[in-house]
């Protein structure tokens, strides 16, 4: 079999996993079995992405196609992933949950995992936007696993939000097939790449308005967020992980690859680089303004995802070293927020609120997940050692080169108030008088290996981007400056 | 061809019309399956002189989906939610109708306005595609009923597709079917959630769902 092959495996896998999962007896059984299958596709994955960065992109037929960007976002949803289903066991430990929603529970997340590897594999743009779409609807589901009126407003809110997003790109995928009339196969990519030239410009460029509103609301980009606060904040903890580790940037991963097409046929003109940087600097100033008066947790870690999807947009639209910051700072944010969103879930049930205000003393009440928690914010808002702080220096340095000084203003001002707002929650929660008295919880060497494994990682790639990695992202902002991997 | 093409359009143009100034919501989703039976004739028209079975059984597939199964799906909803009309919607029947003309005209306006590659099929299809998205987009935000904003997104995919149809012509069979997939479990989905909804809330009001802010 060749390596090629094992491309199926990524979306056969999870898509069998999910089909077993009413077989399944107990909550227990079903949890480790998600984790099983989340495992033994990361294996899949895990030989795909080794062979692109060792011998170039995988394609079978028109079908799939893995390049080094959608290997490098494949690479960091596994990541998430993994880390998600592990925590699923230590987290529905301390909720009520029937056999029934387990088995919804196995059955939905595997099938997310399923429908977003697709969007990443797919050569075909029409089948990305099928990918996405039905990410939509199964993780819609995900959120009202525990059933209470918030969680269904929230689910309401985020399914006909992001399906009129989702409406919009489609749109946008029709404008670019239009536009790529004379390519060899319009709704593929790579061959859209090879005839660039070609592309008719006026309808290419509408497309790509109506794809950027459309992915932007899933990817959560001001102002098109709305849904985003409240889907984060009521959908369990395991869920929130995955929203905001992937999710969002799988959206977002679908405007990238279209920005090489729209760059190569207007001759490099920068056109989409301004539109990105637009609404990347609006999703920071709007997050700012959020997070300085949030008083929820969860909330508050769902809007730090729009603040920093927009950093990831504004690096892309930057270019140059910008690209690279980008994708640097997804793998970083990635695994802290889904950090965060462990920690808060945990402490939210410990404390049996998510309101900042009565979570005081969690230093205290949970060493493991309080220090979590601390670092994580720390490390959200930019502070070193930690790797978001490097990413968030490279992309300066970006807007810098390129002279984009209104560009760099607006972020420092943003990052700034919320790094001032974010630290105030932050020290109040770790070192704040609790509320109540509760003996401190004890962790499990589960809990302590979830804490820890994040937390090295963000912490290593602070201090230390090893080589293979390095060349992993320089290869994916290869593709999206639009050269040959 | 082009003539059942454009008879279709105009079909398409009334139908929007009737879906803006109906309170009843059983008229409204017969309204949406109509639209949806009309708009799967479409790829066969188009192609008439070199039909195929892929074209022919797409069409039967899309349209039994939009036709019987969505219908059959909403009337479900509309029972177990016990509502038969939209009650005082954001924005009355009259000004909806007049928004609605509104609408129509700044479609023809912009299909004017945009030049798109290659053939186009009739002069009608993109203003009625636009007009279709529009009156979707209007329903979602001006009806109270979470219902009515599902027959609005039926409506809005409606729109699209008659704009995938002038735009693209020919989409690959597997899109086509993962797009018609998706918008079925879209409804599907809708339609649970809203058996929750009125089973938690004791209605389907929308706008009385803001507990979430900030």
């Amino acid at each position: 079999m060749e390596t090629r092959h094992a491309l199926w495996l990524v979306l056969a896998l999870p898509a069998a996993g999910a089909a077993l999962c009413p077989l399944l007896r107990t909550r227990d059984g079903m949890l480790r079995w998600a984790l099983g299958v989340v495992a033994a596709t990361a294996a899949a994955s895990a030989v795909c992405i080794r062979a692109v960065f060792a011998t170039g992109p995988l394609r079978v037929g028109g079908l799939l196609h893995l390049d080094s960007l959608s290997a490098y976002h494949l690479g960091v949803m596994m990541a998430v992933f993994l880390l998600a289903s592990l925590y699923s066991i230590t987290y529905f430990r301390h909720e009520t949950f029937t056999r029934g929603g387990a088995i919804r529970y196995g059955g939905l997340w595997l099938g997310s995992l399923g429908t977003m590897a697709l969007a990443l594999l797919s050569n075909n743009l029409g089948l990305m936007w099928v990918g996405i779409e039905a990410t939509t609807l199964l993780t819609a589901l995900l959120i009202t696993v525990h059933r209470s009126p918030a969680a269904l407003e929230a689910m309401w809110k985020y399914l006909l939000t992001c399906s009129v997003g989702i409406a919009f790109a489609f749109m946008g995928t029709l404008l670019v097939a239009a536009a790529g009339a004379k390519a060899r196969e319009a709704l593929v990519w790579t061959s859209l790449r090879d005839a660039a030239a070609t592309l008719d410009v006026g309808t290419l460029k509408l497309g790509f308005l109506f794809l950027l509103v459309g992915y932007g609301t899933k990817s959560g980009l001001a102002p098109m967020h709305s849904w985003l606060p409240d889907a984060h904040s009521q959908a369990p903890a395991p869920v929130s992980a995955i929203f905001s580790g992937f999710m969002l940037n799988s959206a977002l991963y679908c405007i990238l690859r279209y920005v090489p097409l729209v760059e190569s046929a207007t001759g490099g003109s920068g056109w989409s680089h301004r539109l990105l940087v637009l609404f990347g600097l609006l999703s920071i100033v709007v997050s700012a303004a959020f997070i300085t008066f949030q008083n929820d947790l969860k909330r508050l870690l769902a809007y730090s995802s729009v603040e920093h999807l927009g950093i990831i947009a504004l690096g892309a639209g930057l270019g140059g070293l910008g690209a690279f910051a980008a994708l640097f700072h997804t793998l970083n944010h990635s695994v802290c927020k889904t950090l965060g969103f462990f920690c808060a879930g945990r402490l939210g049930q410990l404390h049996g609120t998510q309101d900042m205000r009565r979570m005081g003393g969690s230093l205290r009440s949970s060493p493991v997940w309080g220090t979590g928690l601390l670092a994580a914010v720390l490390a959200l808002i930019g502070m070193t050692p930690f790797a978001i702080f490097m990413s968030e220096l490279l992309i300066v340095r970006a807007a810098i080169d390129t002279r984009s000084i209104v560009s760099l203003v607006v972020f420092l001002a943003g990052t700034g108030t919320v790094f001032v707002a974010a630290l105030r929650h932050a020290v109040r929660m770790a070192w704040g008088d609790p509320v109540g008295e509760r003996p401190p919880a004890r962790a499990t060497p589960l809990d302590v290996a979830l804490v820890a494994m994040p937390l090295g990682v963000i912490l290593v790639l602070g201090l230390w981007l090893p080589g293979p990695l390095a060349r992993a992202i320089e290869g994916a902002a290869a593709v999206i400056r639009g050269g040959r991997p | 061809m082009t003539q059942m093409i454009e008879a279709v359009m105009v079909l398409l143009v009334l139908t929007n019309l009737l879906l803006l100034g109906t309170s009843r919501l059983a008229t409204c989703i017969r309204t949406v399956a109509i639209q949806g039976v009309a708009l799967g004739t479409l790829p066969v028209l188009g192609h008439a002189h070199e039909l195929s079975l892929r074209l022919v059984l797409l069409a039967v597939g899309s349209a039994s989906l939009k036709g019987v199964v969505f219908p059959f799906l909403l009337f479900r909803a509309m029972r177990e939610a016990d509502v038969r009309h939209e009650i005082e919607p954001f924005v009355g029947y009259t000004a909806s109708i007049l928004i609605g003309i509104g609408s129509l005209a700044v479609s023809v306006w912009a299909s004017s306005r945009i030049t798109l590659p290659g053939p186009a099929v009739s002069s009608l299809v993109l203003p009625a595609a636009l007009f279709t998205i529009l009156v979707g987009l209007f329903v979602i935000v001006s009806r109270r009923k979470a219902l009515m904003q599902v027959i609005g997104y039926l409506a809005m995919e409606n729109g699209i597709y008659a704009f995938g149809v002038v735009l693209v012509g020919e989409i690959p069979m597997l899109v086509e079917l993962g797009v018609l997939l998706d918008v079925f479990v879209a409804v599907l989905v809708m339609g649970i959630a809203i058996y929750h909804i009125r089973r938690e809330y004791d209605h389907i009001d929308v706008d009385e769902l803001d507990a979430l802010k900030g």
